[in-house]
């Protein structure tokens, strides 16, 4: 074969024609525009927030792209074309430090956003996120209303969801810890309720506990559990005060049902997708041990006792 | 043959100044890239500088690496051999040097754009419009500089060399208008899935019919005159060139894999992946059996040594990548680092290391007299080596924790802590890189400006 310009420009050309008709503009003309379900239009603000999010990069680490093998935020829907029919330009992303956000609107209230923006350790000492404050609260703001309408009509419900145990939140909070603690533990089923921590207070457990504590509930409850962590100022109503727990009958199953499941309406998180059973268990002793100075671990009722346990007792400093 | 004045003034100014353009840029995308590398283990780094935080540091790096260094890197390569191929000069060395100097103006565009927030915010598609524009129009510039170059020519036969430098710029030229949309100024974008598909088709394809096309240009350049070898075959090259480009712009739709595209797409994706084998062993059968048992030949030049070094990395990313877009595969290396490591060594490991080769190759033959130090030069290959093998084998295995982690349940948040290490091994291999930039840049000038002559070592 004789390389010409012609044939080389020509024969390219034609290539790349034939192919860009193949992979590009058949799936363009062929697409499916209908929405899906949950999709809805976004609000002004809302598309405002887009556009920040847009300038500032966050889809190098956010995903928005469920899989049918992902675990984790949003991990109940798996992404659909529908989805994605009002997004210009899509923003799948393509590496996932931080985590994916199709389904993050109202997995957090406002105010967990807000702090979380201006620095993300605040409310997760773990993350690895670069901090926006910046930004400044306004523009925080609007990121937040985006960021919230992640998951469209679903978002929608869980932000209903959030507003309406926020109010009851607040209401516990200003009746004062009496009120509180009584709202937090009524809020467990019974069953749970009468559970103490099945695990015995051990050294090791404790240190476990420890390590928990700090990757993961130190920014807002802070080192001495007094909830004066650096995300207080941010959020209301404020994270819980330990130290005001004793006597109060908060059993180690409440810590674990609350820890398990978050409290809706306020900053605090469900955890079940992060931590395991031992996990929860231990990091809620060592809340129990350290801070509330009262601890109901391996106490009775107990059951048959499991094989591993201890057979001295432990008594902490 | 040409006329004998023309062989004893050739200065190729628009060489000299792509290859200062691509130098300069190496240094600040590497540069952009510490940054970006320092915020994933200290991410209060630069807290509160908002036009230099990760998320703009990275489309900055990503940017200038492609289009500020590669790409400058390769053009140098090319402004200098196709005139010595068709044995003419340059269409016009003036457009020539003024597309370079335009090409400095657009990529200090490109980092205040998405520095100021501008970004478009589609991966590899970020810059904003006006400097699309820009872009297209240094295309312009080339594919007409090259286009009438070859017009003039006095040497009938085109060399693979002037195949792929020709495609590559006729066809990026066209594919970056399509693929960043240029027709609709305020998003640059489609809507919804298709958007996602024109991406990628257009984002692989910066790879695929840029950098891969320009890379082996130059390798079948240098690779033969380094070692005084003819071409092993010309079948080869033919079947090469051709299969390259049918093959390759086919498989963008691979990153699309666990998405809801049309299951046809993917399938022609992943079959063409895996059909890379074709284009990428045919043409290193070719330039492997040419310089066969030619080590010292590709050792004494030190453009051939980096060039044979490109060689082994494009090897290497791309039967990786044939293998990432089998879905059993890419179920635990999709979503992270280990494609960061993937493009690192296709883009660093083989199209950059090569433009080095191109640009040390032809810097002696330019100016008469060696490169100012082959020191600093083995010393940058090593560095650059160095860092990008590190580069791999590190961000490989961080890839690996973060996919089977995550497959087995657990969390992002639990897995951030554990790959922190790693994240600091990685940047502490990205300054080797960055030194390596540094020394190549200062080499490079030197060579050009203030070059001794035969004296230095």
């Amino acid at each position: 074969m004789k390389m010409t310009l012609t044939a080389i420009v020509a024969g390219a050309l034609s290539i790349l024609a034939l192919i860009i008709f193949i992979m590009v503009f058949l799936p363009y003309a062929q697409q499916d525009t209908t929405p899906s379900n949950i999709w809805r239009d976004r609000t002004q603000v809302e598309a405002a927030g887009r556009k920040i999010y847009i300038a500032n990069g966050c889809v190098y680490c956010h995903s928005q792209s469920i899989r049918a093998i992902d675990w984790g935020f949003g991990g109940e829907r798996i992404a659909q074309a529908g989805d994605y029919v009002g997004d210009e330009p899509i923003l799948l992303g393509s590496a996932r430090t931080g985590v994916d956000l199709s389904q993050e609107g109202g997995e957090h209230p406002d105010d967990w956003h807000v702090a979380h923006f201006v620095n993300p350790r605040y409310t997760r000492p773990s993350s690895i996120m670069p901090p926006f404050k910046w930004l400044g609260i306004k523009e925080i703001l609007t990121l937040t209303q985006y960021v919230q309408s992640l998951g469209f009509k679903q978002a929608d419900i869980r932000m209903k969801r959030q507003r309406h145990w926020k109010r009851q939140a607040i209401e516990a909070y200003e009746a004062g810890p009496d009120v509180n603690a009584r709202w937090l533990a009524e809020q467990v089923p019974e069953g749970w309720r009468n559970i103490p921590n099945p695990y015995p207070t051990t050294p090791a457990g404790l240190q476990r506990g420890h390590k928990i504590y700090q990757e993961f509930c130190l920014g807002c409850h802070g080192p001495i559990g007094d909830g004066m962590g650096p995300a207080q100022p941010w959020i209301y109503p404020p994270p819980l005060n330990f130290t005001i727990l004793k006597g109060r009958e908060i059993s180690g199953g409440i810590i674990y049902y609350q820890l398990m499941n978050g409290i809706t309406g306020t900053a605090m998180p469900y955890f079940k997708r992060e931590l395991e059973s031992q996990k929860i268990w231990e990091v809620g002793d060592y809340v129990a041990v350290y801070f509330i100075n009262q601890s109901d671990a391996n106490t009775d009722p107990r059951g048959i006792d499991a094989a591993w346990e201890p057979y001295l007792e432990f008594e902490p400093e | 043959m040409a006329s004998t004045a023309n062989e004893q003034a050739p200065s190729y100014p628009t060489a000299i100044a792509f290859c200062l353009t691509s130098t300069i840029w190496f240094a600040a995308a590497t540069s952009f890239g510490m940054i970006a590398a320092g915020y994933l283990f200290a991410p209060d780094f630069l807290a509160n500088i908002g036009w230099l935080h990760f998320g703009k540091a990275r489309p900055i790096h990503v940017n200038l690496v492609l289009f500020g260094f590669v790409t400058p890197g390769l053009l140098a390569a090319g402004f200098y051999m196709i005139p010595k191929l068709l044995r003419t000069e340059l269409f016009s060395e003036k457009l020539g040097v003024f597309t370079a100097v335009l090409w400095n103006v657009t990529m200090l565009c490109a980092i205040v754009g998405i520095g100021a927030g501008y970004s478009q915010g589609r991966e590899y598609a970020e810059l904003p419009w006006t400097v699309d524009l820009m872009i297209v129009v240094l295309f312009v510039l080339v594919i007409f500089n090259i286009l009438m170059t070859i017009r003039q020519r006095k040497e009938s036969i085109l060399y693979v060399s002037v195949w792929y430098i020709t495609a590559a710029v006729v066809l990026t030229g066209t594919t970056y208008g399509i693929g960043n949309v240029i027709w609709k100024p305020d998003t640059g974008a489609l809507l919804g899935i298709p958007d996602a598909i024109l991406l990628w088709f257009y984002g692989h394809n910066i790879f695929g019919l840029l950098l891969t096309p320009m890379g082996l240009a130059v390798a079948y350049y240098v690779l033969p005159i380094a070692t005084r070898s003819p071409l092993y075959s010309h079948t080869l090259s033919l079947i090469g060139f051709w299969s390259l480009i049918v093959v390759y712009t086919h498989i963008g739709t691979h990153h699309l894999l666990q998405v809801p595209v049309p299951t046809y797409l993917k399938v022609i994706a992943i079959v063409d992946s895996v059909a890379m084998v074709i284009p990428v062993m045919v043409v290193l059968i070719n330039l492997w059996f040419t310089v066969k048992g030619k080590w010292a030949e590709i050792h004494q030049d030190i453009g051939a040594k980096f060039v044979f070094a490109g060689t082994i990395y494009y090897f290497f990313v791309n039967i990786q990548g044939s293998m990432m877009s089998l879905p059993v595969v890419q179920r635990v290396t999709h979503f992270n680092n280990w494609v960061v490591g993937h493009a690192h060594i296709g883009v660093l490991g083989f199209a950059g290391v090569t433009a080095l080769g191109g640009i040390y190759f032809l810097l002696p033959r330019i100016t008469g007299k060696p490169i100012y130090s082959r020191f600093l030069a083995d010393l940058q290959y090593w560095l650059v080596l160095i860092g990008i093998t590190g580069f791999a084998i590190v961000l490989t295995i961080v890839g690996l924790i973060q996919g089977q982690a995550w497959i087995n349940g657990e969390t992002i948040y639990r897995v951030l802590p554990q790959i922190q290490p790693y994240y600091i091994a990685r940047a502490s291999l990205g300054i080797t890189i960055m030194l390596g930039a540094y020394i190549g840049a200062y080499n490079i000038i030197r060579s050009i400006f203030f070059n001794p002559g035969a004296t230095a070592k």
